[in-house]
């Protein structure tokens, strides 16, 4: 296998000094036999030394456990943290091109079910190339998904603390929101039509863990939800995802105009809550984004002094991540030091 | 062909009538919260005394707000393409034209889409912003239909199947384009894909957008009207109507851009809507016969009714999700085609 050895002398060359913690060299032939999320039994190297991330929740994933040395390519969308940019693309998540991937002769493919096809891993299977799929549902799945990958990736040690990390803070906002009632409210996908989210996505468990409930009671995932049924329900709370291009025609200020949606009392009133999209991506980002949401629709959980008991109309968006999360962007502090 | 009487004319149209205010009172009447016949009534009469205080329940202003509009909606884009339809099938002396086969819808969305895009950049007044899309639409709508005309010919003859195929590649090639702009500008937050390509009525317009709607209708529907006399004589052949002291380039010229109007109206506030524009004609012709003088406005009944009846079933079978309307009218129309096609009537 010829291939093989270019490869690992390549990652030798590619993996930064301070973590070239010797290349294995002797036995390229080592592997091992993992179980992956969708109960799929792989063989893979002993160790990894080159992934191909397939979706943008992972790649985050990967720069969280500070393996981003390792990471060969990843894909159109892998857009955070913005160094991910620069690494090869393999094209979108739902159609990479196989042989690009091929190309860069992985030891291990990561891919998440509810974004990837499963054609995608059957053509890697065909070409000897293993993929590792993980397919969490909810918040607490998550992060026992990214301890899984760490495990996987040889990373045990900044997961665990990294799990630890995320654990600890939502049991932080838990203590400080418990008390509270839920607040009812629209999870806004796509305005035009209305996409809202369904009960078992993990979206709908990061709400419960902010504080909040959808109105929105569909076992589709995606639900395309008609308007009259939302004014009935009469949600206290729009939630918005901020886009990247920041261009919504229909941004939160024009719904108040529109028929049908200014009967709703969330849109007279203007309790409306923007976060991040951190909060469609089951990565650990996604403990921040959930912190935020908190913040905004429980503001009087986290008045920090007398003087801010009455700043309850608009929460800065951004102002939680510092405060509240100071280890959200995924533990980078040790690991970058690496990075050029 | 028996003589137009005002007679005829009317009790049809007050047949249809009959029908759609029946559909429209049983539309408004289903939806996520219930609502009696008579406090709707009084709703409606309160709002347009604009005493919208008065309404006889919490719900009343849901039921006005968002369910009649949405019904008038369907009205209109309905009226749109089934007279759209009627005229393509007349000017092509092809009984399976239709906005939708032709790729008039197609192109017309990708006019739709290609007017969003550039919007943003070109720092429009706000009364020529409403206008743009619909504008982009038309524009889309009348390339589309010149192409295909041009495409659909032999030897300087429309031949019926070129025709017909020229559309369905158009309508591929068309929306294979949607996709890829869809897919490339995935940032962009405008209507999705299933938008452009099913269509689906469940958008709030913009007050300036439901005028420009509604005049572009009522301008575009009423210049086809015009022509009704001219499309029967060219039932009998181009040449003959020519005979027969036909303009027929004049005709044409006014139905190809009328029905591109309507088709880019239609298709700006409501996506691709297949079959509507396909099947009403055919269903008022086995009817009320084959006079465009009668069969011009019985269509735009008929397709109100058709449209309305299919966006309540797509708003409801599944409450509280909603279906695409080009879904519904899909299922409902394709096995009606291929009936009508089997009896030999198409």
């Amino acid at each position: 296998m010829p291939f093989a050895a270019v490869a690992v002398l390549f990652s030798g060359a590619a993996i930064c000094h301070s973590q070239a913690t010797a290349p294995p060299l002797q036995t390229p032939q080592a592997y091992r036999q993992i179980t992956d999320e969708i109960g799929r039994t792989i063989r893979i190297p002993q160790s990894i030394h080159r992934i191909v991330s397939l979706a943008p929740n992972l790649t985050e994933t990967i720069y969280a456990l500070g393996v981003q040395d390792r990471l060969v390519g990843d894909t159109d969308y892998c857009d955070f943290p913005v160094e991910a940019q620069q690494k090869i693309k393999v094209g979108g998540a739902v159609n990479p091109s196989i042989e690009a991937i091929a190309a860069l002769h992985p030891d291990l493919v990561l891919v998440t079910r509810s974004l990837n096809r499963l054609e995608t891993v059957q053509a890697l299977a065909d070409i000897g190339i293993p993929s590792y799929a993980t397919d969490p549902h909810t918040v607490d799945a998550i992060i026992a998904s990214i301890a899984r990958l760490a495990d996987v990736l040889g990373a045990s040690e900044t997961g665990s603390t990294l799990a630890v990390d995320l654990e600890h803070q939502l049991s932080i906002l838990h203590d400080r929101i418990a008390s509270l009632s839920p607040r009812r409210v629209l999870f806004i996908v796509w305005t035009e039509p209305l996409i809202s989210i369904g009960n078992d996505t993990f979206i709908a468990d990061a709400l419960r863990h902010a504080g909040a409930i959808s109105v929105i009671d569909s076992s589709q995932n995606w639900p395309q939800i008609n308007l009259e049924e939302v004014v009935r329900l009469q949600p206290e709370f729009l939630i918005f995802v901020e886009s990247h291009s920041g261009a919504q025609p229909h941004s939160a200020e024009a719904l108040a105009d529109l028929p049908g949606w200014r009967l709703l009392n969330a849109v007279r009133n203007r309790r409306y809550a923007t976060i991040s999209d951190a909060i469609n991506r089951p990565a650990p980002r996604l403990v921040s984004a959930i912190a935020d949401l908190a913040r905004q629709l429980h503001p009087e959980a986290f008045a920090e002094g007398p003087q801010n008991d009455k700043e309850q109309a608009k929460p800065p968006a951004s102002s939680l991540s510092q405060s509240l999360a100071p280890n959200d962007l995924g533990a980078p502090s040790k690991e970058q030091t690496c990075a050029r | 062909m028996r003589p137009l009487t005002l007679r005829r004319l009317f009790l049809q149209c007050s047949l249809l009538a009959a029908v759609l205010f029946v559909v429209v009172v049983v539309a408004l009447k289903l939806g996520a919260v219930p609502v009696s016949l008579y406090g709707l009534g009084r709703d409606l009469i309160s709002v347009l005394l604009h005493q919208t205080k008065a309404l006889s329940s919490d719900y009343g202003m849901i039921v006005i707000e968002i369910r009649l509009p949405r019904i008038l909606l369907a009205i209109v884009v309905g009226a749109s393409l089934s007279v759209a339809g009627t005229s393509f099938q007349a000017l092509l002396r092809n009984p399976l034209a239709d906005p939708y086969v032709l790729g008039v819808s197609s192109g017309a969305a990708l006019g739709a889409v290609l007017a969003l895009i550039a919007e943003p950049h070109l720092a429009l007044p706000m009364w020529l912003a409403a206008l743009f899309t619909p504008f982009g639409a038309f524009l889309g709508a009348a390339a589309t239909i010149a192409a295909v005309y041009f495409l659909g010919q032999r030897q300087g003859q429309i031949d019926s199947s070129t025709l017909l195929l020229a559309g369905i590649i158009s309508a591929s090639f068309l929306s294979a384009i949607i996709m890829f702009l869809m897919t490339t500008l995935s940032g962009r937050d405008f209507r999705g894909m299933a938008f452009w390509l099913m269509g689906d009525l469940s958008s709030s317009l913009q007050a300036s957008l439901r005028w420009v709607l509604g005049i572009g209708f009522f301008a575009a529907a009423g210049a086809i009207y015009t022509t009704a006399g001219d499309l029967n004589l060219l039932l009998a052949g181009e040449k003959e109507a020519m005979h027969l002291g036909v303009d027929v380039r004049r005709v044409r010229i006014v139905v190809y851009i009328a029905a591109s109007i309507l088709t880019g109206l239609a298709v700006s506030v409501s996506g691709a809507i297949g079959y509507v524009g396909l099947l009403v004609p055919h269903v008022m012709r086995l009817l009320f016969g084959s006079d465009h003088r009668t069969l011009l406005p019985t269509a735009a009944f008929g397709g109100a009714i058709a449209l309305v009846l299919a966006d309540t079933l797509a708003r409801t079978v599944v409450a509280p999700s909603e279906l695409p309307v080009g879904a519904m009218t899909a299922i409902a129309g394709a096995p009606l085609f291929i009936y009508l096609l089997r009896r030999g009537s198409a």
